[in-house]
């Protein structure tokens, strides 16, 4: 045998890596090809989006987000669920059945977490912890996002939305794809003013029954996903009643919880991930005023826990190194991140949004003291 | 060569006899291979350490009491005994079985090469491609055996000690315990084919030296520095493509419905490892010089 013949047995390896490697970073992008379907305006699509009904659907969703949010190390208990949502990848199952039977279970690394309700009662179950909590749900119809009243014309809605939004947002249909094996739809949103770091939020939205299915937020810089949620397979046949209900096992520790109001805390995963949010640790302080308007806007939220802010808390420290700004308004620091910007003032101000730090000053200069 | 210097190793002395049918000739070689894995002292004390783990966690969980209030599999042994196999599985697999699977991989090639044997393997040719194949089904079957060791050590360890009975699911659902053993025998099967993308590493690595240490240091080195970047945040791009990133993705059987998404994800992953790295002993090996 030649060197030149040995030498060669070395291309099946190499052909090997290359195979693999081929297989795992195109077969995604392959299996994404957009398909053809009929063209269709914003605003056809948006009023077929209104009329969307489905009597029940179940399915994997799919989260990712990355807001370039700084880890807060030993933040106050109660926003970890919050902040954990909005970063890193979660996947949940989701089932719905109309008009009022839900069930969530967000799929945690050797554990679970479920939110069910079959109308009657509710449930909420953690598997790490094996505690089950249930809440007893008054008598009345909940409302469900998937539900659409038909009483209006959604074409005039479509066309109403359109034009409110028409200021401040370009509203265009900007191709098809295909989500959870399922032809759908693009509708993208793009702000046009260039003072906030949301760069396009983009729907896809399913041909056949008009439910949305995925929801994409670029930034403004940057080429990856601030936050994408949809599904990553879905079906439309009614789940079965079983799927709701719960029953206590041996061993769980069970709460029984009364829920007075009519709002009871419901979580649908396809929309929970909204990033406007208020930072964590802020949670007690009073209702949040909004300056400005559209991608502009900017919540203010007053009497922040000061206290956290100086000392030696893992936020101090974090806002220790964050530049110093000062204005019209006062003097504070601003915390940037890829897509949420903070100004925490001196008094005890926090501006938050979805926008440049100029922006936030210039918010901040018009707000009231 | 003569027949009669290869009394030692039961493999070469039949590559290096008479050859019957093809057939009976490659059943022979990966039967002797067996013989030649498990026979091995080291093997047999591997075995024995990894049936001691649900021990240890059993006896520890029992004297701690239900009450310790742990999270997660092991806070569930004192509840069901069944759960000690799930847990003694779990926490094997970050450093057990990949060491296991390290010396035995790591010893498969290099070891006949220290003992010489290797060389009498080499000469004959059409051997060699069949050898690497019996040596890489035995790494498999040492990966299946080690978990199966850890499955029936954690079901007489878990049912003498706890109170066994319907198995309580992530979900929160409840299934007979029957299915919960099928359940945790898949859970065993899903993390001995885990194992098999270091299996194929080791045998690559086996394949390039004839000092079997130096060949399971630099495994378990490898298995290290996997272990590392998959715990480097920053590293998330690359992370999906890395060996050991979906290792722990076995409790989605204990779903309701089991989950296969990320299991599959990472039995594919492992495949695609054991591809490259056989591919890769096999170039080595079938163009290895004999010296």
């Amino acid at each position: 045998m030649g060197v030149a013949q040995r030498s060669r047995r070395w291309l099946v390896p190499v052909t090997a890596v290359a195979v693999v490697a081929g297989v795992g970073a195109l077969g995604p992008v392959v299996a994404d090809a957009s398909p053809k379907l009929p063209g269709i305006s914003a605003q056809d699509l948006l009023a077929k989006v209104q009329t969307a009904k489905v009597d029940g659907l179940s399915g994997t969703v799919r989260s990712d987000a990355d807001l370039g949010l700084p880890a807060i190390p030993g933040a106050p208990a109660g926003s970890e669920q919050l902040t954990e949502m909005l970063s890193g990848q979660h996947t949940a199952r989701v089932a719905f059945a109309s008009p009022d039977k839900a069930r969530v279970s967000v799929l945690d690394n050797q554990a679970e977490r479920v939110w069910t309700t079959d109308g009657k009662s509710a449930w909420a179950y953690d598997s790490s912890r094996r505690e089950a909590v249930k809440l007893t749900v008054p008598e009345h119809k909940t409302t469900k996002p998937e539900k659409a009243v038909p009483s209006y014309d959604p074409q005039a809605v479509a066309k109403q939305f359109l034009d409110a939004i028409d200021p401040t947002t370009k509203v265009e249909v900007s191709g098809t794809e295909k989500v959870a094996g399922r032809d759908a739809y693009k509708l993208r949103l793009v702000p046009k003013t260039d003072k906030t770091t949301v760069g396009s939020v983009t729907l896809a939205i399913d041909s056949k029954t008009w439910v949305p299915l995925d929801v994409t937020v670029m930034p403004r810089t940057g080429n990856d996903p601030a936050v994408e949620v949809g599904f990553s397979s879905v079906s439309f046949d009614v789940p079965a009643a079983s799927t709701f209900t719960f029953t206590p096992p041996q061993g769980v520790k069970v709460t029984d919880k009364k829920v007075p109001s009519q709002d009871r805390p419901k979580r649908v995963a396809p929309k929970q991930v909204e990033p406007k949010q208020t930072k964590p640790g802020t949670a007690k302080a009073d209702e949040p005023t909004v300056i400005g308007e559209g991608w502009e806007s900017v919540a203010m939220i007053r009497g922040a826990q000061t206290g956290q802010l100086t000392g030696n808390g893992p936020l101090a420290q974090l806002l220790a190194k964050a530049p110093t700004v000062s204005g019209t308004w006062g003097t504070g620091k601003v915390l940037t991140s890829k897509m949420v910007s903070a100004l925490i003032t001196d008094d005890g101000r926090v501006f938050v949004g979805l926008v440049t730090p100029d922006t936030l000053q210039a918010a901040a200069a018009k707000a009231p003291r | 060569m003569s027949p009669n210097e290869a009394t030692a190793e039961p493999t070469e002395a039949l590559v290096a006899g008479q050859r019957p049918s093809a057939g009976r000739h490659t059943l022979a070689l990966f039967l002797s291979e067996l013989r030649l894995v498990f026979g091995r002292a080291r093997t047999q004390v591997g075995l024995g350490v990894l049936a001691a783990v649900p021990l240890l966690i059993g006896i520890a969980v029992r004297i701690a009491g239900s009450d310790s209030g742990a999270e997660g599999f092991i806070g569930q042994i004192a509840g069901n005994g069944l759960f000690l196999i799930v847990a003694s599985l779990g926490l094997s697999l970050p450093f057990f079985l990949p060491t296991a699977v390290t010396v035995i991989s790591g010893e498969s090639l290099a070891g006949e090469a220290s003992l010489g044997t290797l060389r009498n393997l080499l000469t004959a040719p059409a051997g060699r491609s069949r050898l690497l194949a019996a040596k890489m089904v035995a790494l498999a079957i040492f990966c299946l055996a080690a978990t199966m060791t850890i499955w029936i050590s954690g079901l007489i360890v878990g049912f003498i000690l706890f109170p066994v009975g319907d198995v309580l699911l992530l979900s929160g659902s409840t299934v007979s315990l029957g299915e919960g053993l099928l359940r945790a025998l898949g859970i065993a099967v899903v993390i001995s084919l885990s194992l098999l993308g270091l299996a194929g590493i080791g045998l690559f690595v086996s394949s390039l030296t004839s000092t079997p240490l130096a060949a399971m240091a630099a495994t378990f080195g490898t298995f290290i520095v996997l272990g590392i970047l998959t715990a480097i945040p920053q590293l998330h791009a690359i992370h999906p493509w890395l060996l050991i990133y979906r290792w722990q993705s076995f409790a989605d059987l204990l779903r309701d419905p089991p989950y296969w998404h990320e299991i599959g994800r990472n039995l594919l992953l492992q495949g695609g490892y054991l591809v490259v790295f056989y591919a890769a002993a096999w170039a080595r090996i079938t163009s290895r010089d004999i010296t």
